[in-house]
């Protein structure tokens, strides 16, 4: 333990020395205060949109902005957070000869490792913790909204998911940083990984779910095919932790939110009686809709971590 | 030889004009020849006739005869009338629309339309009554004489009020007690003259009795008629709605100074039907799982005053979910008798998380009654547990790898 705290401390203290972290930090820090500018000045325009919402504060962070809403923005530039944070923590370690200094002294091997992604993740809770006050600020300053019980709760969930999310990525450029000796291939291993999982996969969903089930545009097509054709698109998509988190977030910050499908078969009676009462869901319903994506989310973070930990704990390290 | 030519066609011409010429006369004549024909009317003639030298009534009944007097000379005339003969018992004049007459002023070549009044007294029996009429001139060299031949037959059946006829047509409704009855009554003036009837009704207590003039919407209480003039007026009757079920007499008293009607009407009741429901705590919202019964208590209540048969539930409710109750249905249910009907409601295991409408609806013939419960469609926590467990599972894993492989 006394290791693990002081590799912990001395991280944390590098993390937020470094103008690397600085200059990202600065970076998210100015895109996510415009962002939820932009928001703010949105609301305030469209207040009849903000009078039909049980839960106004929450619009802040769903409402887009300029160009994306903040949970988007966590989205897409989280993962940059967390592989910049991770990218080089072992193996800079090495190239400059530290590593085997590091574990000469009295501090045991899984400390290192422990402390380095503990020490991430902390810097990372810190980082969100305050753009989601700065935000809030932002909303109490700019539109008046005072956030309620249920909305407190519910950002505190999403702080949680956004911190699991981001130590995912944390977790999987370090594993990077374990397997690659060179820093250069393991910055390009996670960016290369990062934009396949952005970008490759919605596509790759996209045409697999056409070739199973094709739409044709000059045919009208069954319900069941075009049904059949969302539900591949979305199964295949979430092999992305973007569209995971971004899924999870989005029935955490819009109660109105009752399935994380994009398309569902609905009757024209279900339809009528269910636009009966526009009421938002409870906390413990939403977390229900997106348990599964929760639990996949907290697992593959855990299990991404396990497997850097047990390659590192069986690494020959002094070579 | 020439200048012969031109008088020849000269005289053509001129006899061409002069037929042209009387043709036009001949045209423009015709009413100069009428006026001569007025002029053939006689000095003086006058002449009285009814329309009816002869009727047949019967015993008590007022007749109304349309008389004729015409000037048939091509001076105007005053002209005096007089009834010369009246049989015993009876009152006959001759009148205009509202005054009695005894002379008129005819035009030339005019005439004038009165009237011959007789009114039976109340002895005359049946039998032949003449009645005869004279019209003279003012000098009194003129006189023309008519007559008219009443013949009275028996009266059959009830013996009518006088001044005043009511007639009505239905005179017994039925319904149930929360309902509205409407009496049709023709009223009919048989006075000789104009008069204001007052209208009213005695009924049972607590009762509301209005008159209303025919297809109208206001409340009256008295009507004013013509001499033999009818007017259908309507009794609007509501009941205490709590009355039970039975026979209730109306009275209806028509009144004017002269005269006095009455009819008696009856409105049948046969009790209301009204139906309540509603749950037990009266809350109309209820819980569920996707895919799973869920439970409700509805009692069903019977608050008129008649017994309900056939009482069946319908339920209004999205497509593949089930809404069953228990009974299915109940046959009978006796005035404020109160029975519970068990509600299962089960959503489809597809159902979208969120609040739904189920509508139910109680329907007894007649009368129906819905209830709109907000059920709201719940996720199963199993799946959260389950989730936990994988969550747990992991980090035994993570916890067994750092105690396998830490601390080297």
């Amino acid at each position: 333990m006394q290791g693990l705290y002081a590799v912990f401390r001395k991280e944390i203290c590098d993390h937020f020395t470094s103008y690397r972290f600085v200059i990202l930090f600065a970076l998210i820090a100015m895109i996510s205060l415009i962002t939820s500018y932009m928001a703010g000045i949105h609301l305030r325009e469209d207040l009849e949109a903000l009078a039909k919402t049980r839960y106004p504060f929450l619009m802040l962070f769903s409402t887009p902005g300029a160009m994306f809403s903040m949970v988007q923005f966590v989205a897409f530039f989280g993962p940059l957070i967390g592989l910049v944070l991770g990218f080089d923590s072992i193996n800079r370690e090495r190239a400059h000869g530290t590593l085997i200094k590091l574990v000469s002294q009295p501090i045991y091997r899984d400390a290192v490792i422990n402390g380095k992604f503990l020490a991430g993740v902390m810097t990372v809770s810190v980082m969100l913790l305050s753009i989601i006050l700065v935000i809030t600020g932002f909303g109490l300053a700019i539109v008046g909204l005072v956030p309620g019980v249920e909305e407190i709760w519910r950002l505190f969930v999403f702080l949680i998911i956004s911190i699991f999310y981001v130590s995912f990525w944390i977790a999987l450029s370090i594993l990077f940083s374990i397997l690659f000796k060179s820093i250069v291939t393991s910055a390009l291993a996670s960016g290369a990984l990062w934009i396949f999982l952005w970008l490759i996969i919605p596509v790759g969903a996209n045409v697999l779910a056409n070739a199973v089930a094709p739409i044709n545009a000059h045919e009208e097509t069954q319900a069941e095919t075009i049904i059949k054709n969302a539900r591949i698109k979305e199964i295949t998509s979430l092999a992305s932790p973007m569209v995971l988190y971004s899924e999870a977030t989005a029935a955490i910050i819009d109660p109105m939110l009752n399935t994380t499908r994009s398309i569902t078969l609905m009757g024209p009676m279900e339809k009528l009686l269910s636009s009966r009462f526009q009421n938002p869901l409870p906390l413990g319903q939403s977390l229900l809709v997106v348990f599964p994506h929760l639990t996949v989310l907290i697992a593959i973070t855990l299990i991404c971590f396990a497997v850097s930990y047990l390659v590192f704990m069986l690494q020959e390290i002094r070579t | 030889m020439k200048l012969k030519q031109e008088a020849s066609y000269f005289s053509c011409l001129l006899s061409i004009i002069l037929i042209v010429t009387v043709c036009f006369i001949a045209g423009t004549c015709d009413p100069a020849l009428g006026k001569e024909k007025k002029k053939d009317l006689p000095e003086r003639s006058i002449s009285v006739s009814p329309e009816y030298t002869g009727v047949i009534v019967s015993q008590g009944e007022d007749v109304s005869i349309d008389l004729d007097v015409s000037n048939g000379g091509r001076k105007d005339e005053d002209i005096e009338l007089k009834l010369t003969s009246i049989p015993d018992g009876w009152k006959a004049r001759i009148k205009t629309y509202s005054y009695g007459v005894t002379g008129v002023h005819i035009k030339s070549g005019k005439s004038k339309s009165l009237t011959l009044r007789a009114e039976p007294g109340e002895n005359v029996g049946p039998g032949k009554y003449t009645f005869g009429i004279e019209a003279r001139t003012a000098d009194g060299k003129l006189t023309s004489k008519s007559h008219v031949t009443i013949t009275v037959k028996e009266k059959k059946g009830e013996k009518k009020s006088k001044g005043i006829n009511i007639i009505t047509s239905y005179p017994v409704l039925r319904g149930p007690a929360d309902g509205k009855f409407e009496f049709s009554l023709e009223v009919e003036n048989k006075l000789d003259k104009d008069a204001i009837f007052n209208l009213t009704a005695k009924g049972p207590e607590n009762w509301e009795i209005n008159f209303k003039p025919a297809y109208e919407e206001k409340f009256i209480s008295s009507v004013r008629l013509k001499s033999d003039q009818s007017q259908s007026v309507a009794v609007e009757v509501k009941p205490y709605p709590w009355a039970k079920p039975g026979e209730y007499p109306i009275h209806v008293k028509v009144s004017s100074p002269e005269a006095k009607g009455e009819a008696s009407l009856m409105v049948t009741l046969t009790g209301n039907y009204k139906l309540d429901a509603g749950t037990a705590n009266g809350l109309l919202s209820l819980n569920a799982l996707r895919g799973k019964p869920a439970n409700l208590s509805v009692y069903v209540k019977n608050s008129g005053s008649a017994p309900l048969n056939n009482i069946r539930f319908l339920s209004v409710k999205p497509e593949n979910w089930k809404v069953k109750f228990s009974p299915e249905k109940i046959d009978s249910l006796a005035s404020q008798e109160l029975k519970q009907v068990e509600v299962t409601i089960t959503p489809t295991d597809q159902a979208l998380i969120g609040d739904y409408s189920v509508l139910l609806t109680i329907e007894a013939g007649r009368v129906s009654k819905s209830i709109e419960l907000r059920v709201s469609v719940n996720a199963s926590a199993a799946w959260g547990w389950i989730g936990i467990g994988i969550i747990v599972l992991v980090v035994a894993g993570l916890a067994f790898l750092f105690i396998k492989v830490g601390r080297r």
